[in-house]
């Protein structure tokens, strides 16, 4: 939806447009960082992205990691004071769980007979920096058998914490992934068809209106059900993002024709065409900048559907699957029980990080259209 | 900006620490509990806190209105006020036809088992077997021929005489000629013979079988159809009987014996049932039961929803399986606030297991092995599944996964049965033991931790489960984590229930699974699909039908004979005594030959509101909900004031 | 063009349209793995035969481009077919369908209700504590999945005991008269429309307020208020037309939504709506089914474009249709 509602916006050829030149230019990107909203937006996404690159080195567990013992742990806790109320280095204790037979409770006590301290820079699981470089010091962590769950665990002991660092590589890089899929399919399809017009522009079209015609969810969970099972779970998150892009290029390539088809008639297109340029020249040199600030806005509200798209596909356990964390199927794994989120709020938080995301993002694309807009180029 | 950061900064820190270690003495909550209180007697479970045995159900005489006399049942719980309205649920979509004969789920039997009356049914109590639409039956000496007398005067809801014109239709036209789903059919079928019937006169019918063949009173726990309605339907074929009576019919068009009938479905939301007038039962004061005016069962989709919807007193009560392990403790704390009590019945009769692909076969079509031939060595080692069994914690599993509220499984008969093994010891997890197994079978951990085999291979192997199911996906976690223990490799992945199916039924392109199936307290010859050799779910080592479409198992193993043979032998012999002493042999040596890696049972626990009175849940006493462990649904009442309706 | 020629010529241009989505979804499902009968086959109770007997009357045995030329003949007697459980699915859709149209109905009703107001209301009051605070609220609609909102809300009810939890009907219905059946059902009504409402908010207020705010600058309104028009005048009679414009073609996506329904809320509220059965029908594979739904959305699609673009013509006659 995101998608045609910023073209109309940005495209509508009833509203005439200003030609009022102000005297200082600021870019783009000052005016962005002018506005409050969107500079805690970009902050925020830049700390997200940070976190999920570097996943590994800031968490003090890997995403399979598990304690079994400690299962539905609740968060440790960590100690600035001792016991005398005075102030030290942060340490925590080793937790134990007990089970009531009677009333099926399961307790977690805390063993204060000795503390472990927190360390920074603690060896620990080892893992591979981009990929390439092996390595194995972890931000903080504590010595075994001592846990340090900030989050708590999940039913199968993994810590929840790391695993939110984990599921942000999934879920944040998926809304881009499916940009980058679907968005040069869509600029090329309805660029072709607009260029070509006629009857190979009318059956082009028709099968655009055709996939865009089937509710997307629906489509969604049928393409997701298509999937060969029991892939990797590295392949089956790429083949989701494929689906997903599946979604999004009809509509796109159906506004970008739309685009090409009106620009063809522009003035400035015959004048090109009588200085001797080709025709598709004269498109790619007009039609891009002007798609270009479009596609932008654009991509910056698609992302976030994205988000969602993945993590409603998971709720119904078609998306990433387990042992592979996202924050859709860890959502899920919390929602399964959802009468425990009042005890234990803290369940929640891969919604928490989903809103947070889908937030930035949304509140980025709404300064950026009010940046990037050429009609507003003279209200700063 | 710089603020912010410092705010955020000092809130993380925040959250995460806490000033200093409370002990007991400060008084304050220990927040590493997640229940907050300690748990109150009041709340406790009371654990398989079974009602007495009241003994069999006596005969009752029941005067109508038109002065004829129907032999009725006599109720067996206390005497109680009519009246009122007990609201439950369904978790799924709904009951789909209410036609009991054609119904294939649960849950549209489990409404068959409430409006139409059986020939015989199971005691609560004891498991056994007792006429309930059959006033008496005996089993002539060759155990050949059961006879039925039919209790006189019994009506259906339209007035009409029950008799054993009813009985004779309902096995010979609907079941035998294979109307609806045949699976009703399939299991009366004694060397694929269906029993014969015959009526011997007004009150008596008699079936025949070709060989003693005991679990067909098992068979014969089948509602009984009105002949006046079902007649009439049938000649006009089959086709038209998959919808006769589906989930849109009138209501008025159905006749039933059951305690209740459907009195309106609102689609997708709920079914509305009443009381039945003529129903054959009367309580010690001579009142005709049931006491409940109304049965409504909501159709809710979500497991929490449903939850949500008791502890807002929207529901009266949670049955078996609505309550997930997950859920206990939780609900536990509140019984005392919300007024309801828990209760405790026992382990399911559901197991989930562990299954290594035992196929030695190859593929007609692409000339492979199902398995790979090194990988079928180990499956087929028998130490190498004992290993496997003995290198997994059950009861961490059931810690973790159901929250504690699950048994530990090691044999193939539920240990709620009546043919549960009792000389089959359970074995905690024992590591050493594994190893030494896996010593004893010529595999080797190498110094790099890894598991080969004696030809040099790596041990590795894929587990699957169906996906979006959270308990199976923490016991597949679980089994990775101790069998790489022992140095095994073990893949694990989710695969969609039904890729899952089709791999284990028809492409046979799996080597680990872990399943659960649904089980019988009463009768181990249910499993016959799963334990015979050529059984449809002989999972462990499915056998494919053939070109004449057959299914053949000339590759049998020894064991595998022998269990068909005991099958066969409990099949034909009648006695209890000597059916157990023959199941428990079946079971001793899927215990010692593990095919099944057997893990967990889930216990059966019910939340029912202190409202709701004569509520007396047995082991043997659970059928499909929404009858569910409501098996004396028709003595059910309500502690209120008669005819106040259920509020809201 | 007139108006009904135009009517005509869409409506014959989307029955090829129509024939090449039901292709395309017959094909998905199709190639889908999911097999309608998974559930009865690992059900022990049941025999190979019966297994056998369901799949012969489901038709699953034919190869698929039967299947479709079955399906297809049907469509065009009028006949939608059975579900896998053997319901007609006519009766099922029409079931559900008025629930769902009555929930969309009133969710797009609140949504532009308050959206457009408050859309204006930011735009007029540009850059003021009124404009952040629209944003911030329609952004948290945005930014919620709409199953977790709907738990949320749910618990809410709990926990207030304000709201029923889930559902459509309480089971008193048919015992109340006419006024008491209506309080009912708005009762219940009340959270999934919030639900729908809230998360829809942010779309139509943000495109109002854009819309508004770019139209306020145009030169045609520069000219009205130099003429010394009140600022309400302006704003209503010129600027507002204008500024509505690119709704109406929303309206038509709106429209076709009607009846899609949101599976995932309605999944988690238990309402009895057409988004859960579609849901269903399309986990379990049963063909006729989602089918048949499918094909509804891609009409409701249509008919809403279709409503859109006359709308569009009749508020400003400039637009030349085609």
């Amino acid at each position: 939806m995101g998608v045609d509602q910023v073209a109309i916006a940005a495209l509508n050829p009833l509203i005439p447009t200003t030609d009022s030149v102000p005297l200082v230019r600021k870019s783009p990107f000052q005016k962005l960082w002018a506005d409050k909203v969107a500079r805690t937006a970009l902050v925020v996404l830049t700390m997200l992205y940070l976190c999920a690159g570097f996943a590994d080195p800031l968490t003090p567990y890997s995403m399979y990691y598990n304690d079994p013992d400690l299962a539905n742990a609740p968060p440790t806790s960590v100690y600035v004071q001792d016991e005398q109320g005075n102030w030290t280095w942060p340490y925590v204790f080793a937790v134990k769980r007990s089970f009531d037979p009677n009333t099926f409770g399961q307790s977690y006590t805390e063993d204060h007979s000795k503390r472990y301290p927190v360390k920074l820079f603690i060896p620990g699981e080892e893992y591979k920096i981009f990929g390439l470089i092996p390595f194995n010091l972890h931000l903080f962590g504590v010595n075994s058998p001592a846990r340090i769950f900030l989050l708590g665990a999940d039913v199968n002991g993994r810590d929840n914490f790391s695993r939110l660092f984990f599921g942000a590589q999934k879920s944040l890089t998926i809304g881009f992934l499916g940009l980058f899929i679907s968005y040069p399919i869509g600029i090329l399809y309805g660029a072709i068809s607009g260029f070509a017009g006629g009857i190979t522009d009318n059956i082009m079209m028709r099968i655009a209106e055709a996939i865009m015609s089937i509710p997307s969810f629906y489509l969604l969970i049928a393409l997701a059900a298509i999937l060969p099972a029991g892939m990797p779970g590295g392949q089956r998150f790429a083949l989701i993002t494929v689906i997903l892009s599946f979604i999004g290029w009809a509509g796109l390539a159906r506004i970008i024709r739309g685009m090409v088809l009106a620009i063809k008639e522009e003035e400035f297109v015959y004048a090109a065409r009588a200085v001797g340029m080709t025709e598709i020249n004269t498109i790619i040199k007009h039609v891009v900048p002007q798609t270009m600030t479009f596609i932008i806005i654009a991509a910056t509200l698609q992302v976030p559907s994205f988000i969602l798209s993945e993590s409603g596909l998971s709720f119904i356990g078609l998306g990433i699957q387990q042992p592979d964390a996202s924050w859709g199927n860890m959502l899920k794994a919390a929602l399964d029980n959802v009468n425990d989120l009042l005890e234990q709020p803290w369940l929640i938080a891969p919604g928490l990080a989903i809103f947070v995301t889908i937030l930035c993002f949304n509140s980025l694309g709404d300064v950026l259209r009010d940046v990037l807009d050429p009609r507003m180029q003279g209200i700063s | 900006m710089k603020r912010a950061i410092a705010t955020l900064a000092v809130l993380t820190v925040m959250v995460g620490c806490r000033p200093r270690p409370q002990t007991e003495q400060n008084g304050a909550t220990d927040h590493t509990k997640p229940t907050t209180q300690q748990p109150v007697e009041g709340n406790a479970l009371p654990s398989t806190v079974l009602a007495p045995d009241p003994g069999p159900f006596q005969g009752a005489e029941i005067k109508n209105a038109d002065g004829t006399i129907t032999e009725g049942l006599l109720s067996r719980g206390e005497v109680g006020k009519p009246g009122g309205t007990i609201k439950l649920s369904t978790f799924g979509g709904g009951p789909k036809t209410f036609n009991p004969w054609t119904a294939s789920d649960v849950e549209s039997s489990g409404f068959g088992y409430l409006m139409f009356e059986k020939l015989v049914d199971i005691d609560a109590w004891s498991g056994k077997y007792y006429g309930r639409l059959a006033k008496s039956f005996t089993v002539s000496p060759d155990n050949l021929a059961y006879t039925f007398t039919i209790r006189k005067g019994v009506k259906w809801s339209d007035g009409k005489p029950l008799t054993v014109d009813d009985v004779m239709y309902t096995f010979n036209e609907i079941i035998g000629k294979g109307y609806g789903n045949s699976s009703l059919r399939d299991v009366l079928l004694v060397r694929g013979k269906f029993p014969k019937i015959e009526k011997l006169d007004a009150d008596t019918v008699r079936f025949t079988t070709a060989e003693p063949f005991a679990p067909l009173l098992n068979g014969l726990v089948v509602p009984i159809a009105p002949k006046h309605i079902f007649e009439p339907q049938i000649k006009k074929g089959r086709k038209d009987f998959h919808g006769f009576w589906d989930q849109n019919t009138n209501p008025s068009n159905m006749v039933v014996s059951g305690p209740f009938k459907l009195k309106r479905y609102v689609a997708a939301q709920r079914v509305e049932l009443e009381r039945n007038p003529n129903y054959f039962m009367v309580d010690k004061d001579g009142k005709r039961l049931p006491y409940l005016d109304r049965f409504v069962v909501q159709i809710v989709p979500e497991q929490n929803t449903q939850l949500l919807k008791f502890l807002g007193k929207e529901l009266d009560m949670l049955d078996i399986r609505s309550v997930r392990g997950s859920d206990v403790a939780q609900l536990a704390t509140k019984q005392q606030a919300l007024n309801f009590s828990m209760h405790n019945l026992g382990p399911d009769d559901g197991s989930v297991f562990l299954i290594l692909n035992m196929a030695r076969r190859t593929n007609p079509k692409t000339k492979k092995p199902y398995v790979q031939t090194f990988k079928q060595e180990w499956f087929n080692n028998q130490k190498f599944r004992a290993a496997v069994s003995h290198a997994i914690d059950r009861q961490r599993i059931i810690d973790n996964v159901l929250k504690g509220v699950g048994t530990p499984l090691y044999t193939a008969e539920s240990p709620a049965g009546l043919f549960a093994n009792p000389d089959l010891k359970p074995y905690p997890q024992d590591l050493e033991y594994s190893a030494t197994l896996l010593k004893e079978a010529g595999f080797v951990k190498k110094d790099d931790g890894k598991l080969y085999d004696s030809k040099g291979h790596l041990v590795e192997f894929s587990l699957s489960t169906n996906a979006g199911n959270t308990t199976r996906d923490g016991i597949c976690v679980t089994i990775t984590d101790e069998l790489k223990k022992l140095g095994m490799k073990v893949n694990y992945q989710p695969v969609d229930f039904n890729m899952l199916i089709d791999k284990l039924e028809t492409s046979l392109d799996w080597e680990g699974v872990v399943m659960g199936l649904s089980g019988s307290r009463i009768e181990p010859y249910n499993g016959a699909n799963v334990w015979k050799s050529n059984g449809r779910l002989h999972m462990f080592d499915q056998r494919l039908p053939n070109d004449q479409g057959e299914v053949l198992a000339p590759d049998a193993r020894i064991w595998e004979k022998q269990i068909d043979e005991l099958f066969d032998k409990g099949a034909t012999t009648l006695e209890f005594d000597k059916r157990h002493a023959i199941f428990n042999e079946f079971q001793q040596i899927v215990f010692d030959q593990q095919p099944f890696i057997y893990i967990e049972s889930p216990l059966d626990v019910t939340a029912v509101r202190n409202t709701i009175a004569n509520y007396k849940p047995t082991k043997f006493g659970i059928f499909y909900t929404p009858m569910g462990s409501l098996h004396n649904v028709e003595e059910i009442y309500l502690k209120q004031p008669a005819g106040q309706p259920g509020a809201e | 063009m007139s108006i009904p020629v135009y009517m005509l010529k869409r409506v014959l241009q989307a029955i090829p349209l129509l024939f090449i989505i039901s292709i395309m979804s017959f094909v998905m499902l199709k190639m889908a793995p999911i097999d309608p009968l998974a559930h009865l086959r690992a059900n022990p109770a049941i025999s190979m035969s019966a297994i056998k007997e369901e799949e012969e009357r489901l038709g699953l045995n034919k190869p698929p481009v039967t299947q479709y030329g079955i399906w297809l003949a049907n469509l065009v007697t009028g006949n939608l077919g059975v579900s896998v459980q053997g319901a007609d699915v006519f009766i099922l859709l029409m079931q559900r369908a008025g629930n769902t149209m009555l929930l969309s109905s009133l969710s797009i009703l609140m949504t532009w209700l308050i959206a457009i107001p408050a859309g204006i209301y930011a735009a007029v009051y540009r850059g003021k504590i009124i404009d952040k605070v629209f944003g911030i609220i329609s952004a948290i609609g945005m930014s919620m999945p709409t199953f977790l909102l709907a738990l949320l809300l749910l618990m809410f009810a709990l926990a207030t005991g304000w709201f029923p939890i889930g559902g459509l009907t309480s089971q008193d219905y048919y015992d109340l008269d006419a006024f008491g059946q209506f309080l009912d059902i708005a009762h219940h009504l009340v959270i999934p429309v919030m639900v729908l409402t809230f998360v829809g908010l942010a779309g139509i207020q943000r495109q109002m307020r854009g819309n508004l705010l770019e139209v306020l600058r145009a030169e045609y309104v520069r000219t009205a208020r130099a003429k010394g028009l009140p600022e309400n005048v302006v704003l209503y009679r010129h600027a507002l037309r204008n500024a509505i414009n690119p709704l109406l073609t929303l309206f038509g996506f709106e429209f076709a939504a009607l009846l899609s329904g949101a599976a995932l809320t309605e999944t988690v509220l238990a309402y009895p709506g057409l988004g859960r059965l579609t849901l269903e029908a399309v986990l379990t594979k049963d063909m006729n089914l989602v089918m048949a739904s499918l094909m509804l959305g891609a009409v409701m699609l249509i008919l809403g474009n279709l409503i859109a673009d006359i709308l569009l013509k009749v508020a400003d006659p400039r637009i030349s249709l085609d």
